[in-house]
């Protein structure tokens, strides 16, 4: 056994550069979505984001200067990047689909990975654990689970970061009340059947179990695609079946997909349209429509959109400019706020 | 070939057709279906909703039209090719056309043009890739099957790994999936305006598939047999090349990349009419028209989703080949 000594010279080496979790460190808990107990140092200054609609709710905690590794989708966020200029200034550890170059990404040297719980810990995780990186997962996929998303990422930031989380959960539950005061008491009959289309080009729509299907509820309507999970492709003549009383459009390029329904003689019979109800989402910091910061407004927007007489004194363009003054500090002019509900970006 | 089987070749896609009309997702009732389609011939009084009509002339009717010619179309090249290549595993996509129109798509995804712009930059791109093989291939003015073969792997894993990067780059809340479900096949964009651009193509290349179908009887002896009994074999090849990517081009322009049809189908017709192209094309017509139409009618209704064409046609054609072969040891060959 010549070898040995070399053998366990190597090791030491390999032990020895790899960073080792400073025990005087003060470090602190937090539970996340999948119930795991996570340690964090004490104040945590680095975080990485591979969750695209995350890094905007980042910014409205008032955390933003901490993201020192983002994803290409956050940095196409026209919004964001006029909210945020630096998030162009970020390493995009992550691609589109979420996965990390593991040397950007541990070159950025991140306290701590905020992530979207799907199930499992991604197949990266091992590589992060052995840099004694930890990730945090959050909910995905419902209304209650968004807040319970901004209440995490709050509490990992920082004391500062959390209050801000609390305050916004208490105006978001406010919204929904405000709306659920008046839609709880229309009955099934009342509440118009949406359907909201997912993707530019191809006939997707978003089904049950979903953020969207979530708010439509709330605003008081029915999710008119009987399909489970977001963006499924679906049929003309499913959609024909299903007949819409509004249409809502979402994802870029909202306008052009809109644009493409009224042309197309095949949706000329569906309500929505002989009613000219067919409507583009909104598009802030992130979509609108799905797990970002700004679905606070969404189930205001949408209610208003559904129920306009019965939502008279709701003010959009009002909750939007303050929406955006108190959480991204920005005051916004009347042409942004129209670039904003109309999709078409600033 | 007996005569109750060139009437069944001629009539079965027109019955599949009209069947499917009566097929589908929203409540036509078969009798407004049929007062629908006749109205259009006879004079008969509009009592039915719009909307039905819509369904049946603007929705059905366009996909089962189309799936009749992209089915047809496939499988005529398929035969075509097999028999030019003299090699029974050949596709219609082996020239590279299915994969450089798959670019061509996933750009016109990616930049958000709209239907129409997607369909003619997919078959523009069709035609690129097979122009581009063809050149590839020349050599001391001939094109040498092998060399056919081999420039088509060559330039359909180039667009394979360009249509890769334009999914990498794609945005994964729209145009990731959009271009996702248009590879996997589907005729649920189909519109009278796609069908007005596809059929021209089709028509045009199928047409002169079958003009030249008995001269690939002769071709498929072998390029120096042919050209021992006179055939102007490169100038044979160039013909059947343009015309099979014309006709695929279109295909796949419209419905995304739907595989096994152009394989299958010619396999089938040969156990059913036998080796000689003249009766083989139009065989291969019918049953591919067929084929593709009633799958496309299970992709359109088994569930509230649409299920891929591609996914379909591969998982019935697969296990159904794998019988065919297993029965016959392949004998039909």
């Amino acid at each position: 056994m010549r070898m040995r000594p070399l053998w366990l010279a190597a090791a030491a080496l390999l032990a020895s550069s790899m960073p080792q979790p400073s025990s005087a460190q003060a470090t602190r808990q937090v539970t996340d979505a999948a119930g795991r107990v996570v340690t964090l140092p004490v104040s945590v200054n680095r975080i990485a984001d591979p969750w695209h609609a995350n890094n905007a709710t980042v910014l409205m905690l008032g955390g933003a200067d901490k993201i020192v590794a983002t994803t290409v989708q956050a940095q196409r966020q026209p919004w964001l990047r006029r909210l945020y200029p630096r998030i162009d200034q970020v390493p995009a550890a992550f691609n589109a689909a979420g996965d990390p170059n593991i040397e950007t990404l541990i070159g950025a040297r991140p306290d701590v990975i905020l992530m979207a719980y799907d199930g499992s810990l991604p197949k990266w995780s091992a590589a992060m654990e052995a840099y004694h990186v930890p990730i945090v997962l959050m909910p995905n996929s419902s209304l209650a689970g968004l807040m319970t998303t901004v209440r995490i990422t709050g509490q990992v930031l920082g004391a500062r970061e959390a209050e801000v989380a609390e305050d916004y959960v208490r105006y978001f539950e406010g919204n929904i009340r405000r709306v659920r005061s008046v839609t709880s008491r229309l009955a099934a009959s009342e509440r118009p059947t949406v359907l909201h289309t997912a993707s530019a080009g191809i006939l997707t729509v978003d089904g049950r179990d979903t953020v969207i299907d979530d708010w439509i509820t709330v605003a008081g309507g029915r999710n008119a695609a009987g399909v489970v999970g977001n963006g499924r492709p679906v049929t003309m003549e499913q959609v024909a079946a299903w007949d819409p009383d509004v249409i809502i459009v979402g994802t870029a390029p909202n306008q052009q997909s809109r644009q493409s329904i009224l042309d197309d003689p095949r949706w000329r019979e569906i309500k929505a349209v002989k009613a000219g109800r067919v409507l583009v989402n909104p598009t802030g910091a992130y979509l609108w429509d799905r797990h970002s910061a700004e679905a606070a407004l969404q189930v205001l927007w949408a209610a208003k959109m559904l129920h306009p007489e019965l939502f008279r004194s709701l003010d959009i363009k009002r909750e939007t400019f303050d929406f955006y003054a108190k959480y991204f500090h920005y005051a916004l002019t009347d042409d942004e706020y129209a670039s904003i509900v109309n999709a078409t970006g600033p | 070939m007996k005569r109750g089987a060139l009437i069944a070749m001629i009539l079965v896609p027109f019955a599949a057709l009209y069947i499917s009309l009566f097929i589908g997702r929203f409540d036509v009732s078969a009798a407004d279906v049929a007062r629908i389609l006749a109205s259009h011939f006879l004079p008969i009084t509009r009592n039915w909703p719009a909307s039905a009509e819509t369904i049946v002339v603007q929705i059905r009717l366009p996909r089962a039209v189309m799936a009749i010619f992209v089915g047809s179309g496939l499988s005529i090249s398929g035969a075509a090719y097999q028999g030019m290549f003299r090699n029974p595993l050949v596709s219609p996509d082996i020239l590279g056309v299915s994969a450089a129109s798959g670019f061509g798509a996933a750009l016109a995804l990616l930049c958000s043009r709209g239907a129409f712009a997607l369909e003619l930059i997919a078959f523009l791109f069709g035609i690129l890739g097979v122009g581009l093989t063809y050149l590839l291939a020349r050599t001391y003015r001939s094109t040498p099957i092998l060399m056919l073969v081999l420039s088509g792997i060559i330039v359909a894993a180039f667009f394979s790994a360009l249509l890769s990067g334009a999914k990498y780059v794609a945005d994964p809340e729209s145009r990731l999936p959009a271009i996702t479900y248009w590879l996997l096949g589907s005729l649920n964009g189909t519109t009278m305006q796609s069908l007005a651009m596809a059929l021209p193509p089709i028509v045009l290349g199928g047409a002169g598939l079958m003009l030249v179908r008995w001269r690939l009887n002769v071709l498929s002896m072998g390029e120096d047999e042919a050209r021992s009994l006179g055939v102007r074999t490169d100038h044979l090849k160039g013909i059947i090349i343009v015309c099979t990517t014309l006709v695929t081009a279109a295909a796949v322009s419209v419905c995304g990349i739907v595989g096994w049809v152009g394989l299958v189908i010619p396999h089938l017709a040969r156990m059913w009419v036998g080796p000689d192209h003249r009766v083989l094309l139009p065989a291969a017509c019918s049953i591919g028209a067929t084929y593709l139409l009633l799958i496309d009618d299970v992709a359109r209704t088994a569930s509230a989703s649409e299920i891929p064409l591609g996914i379909l046609t591969a998982m019935v054609g697969a296990p159904f080949f794998a019988y065919l072969l297993r029965r016959t040891q392949g004998a039909w060959q």
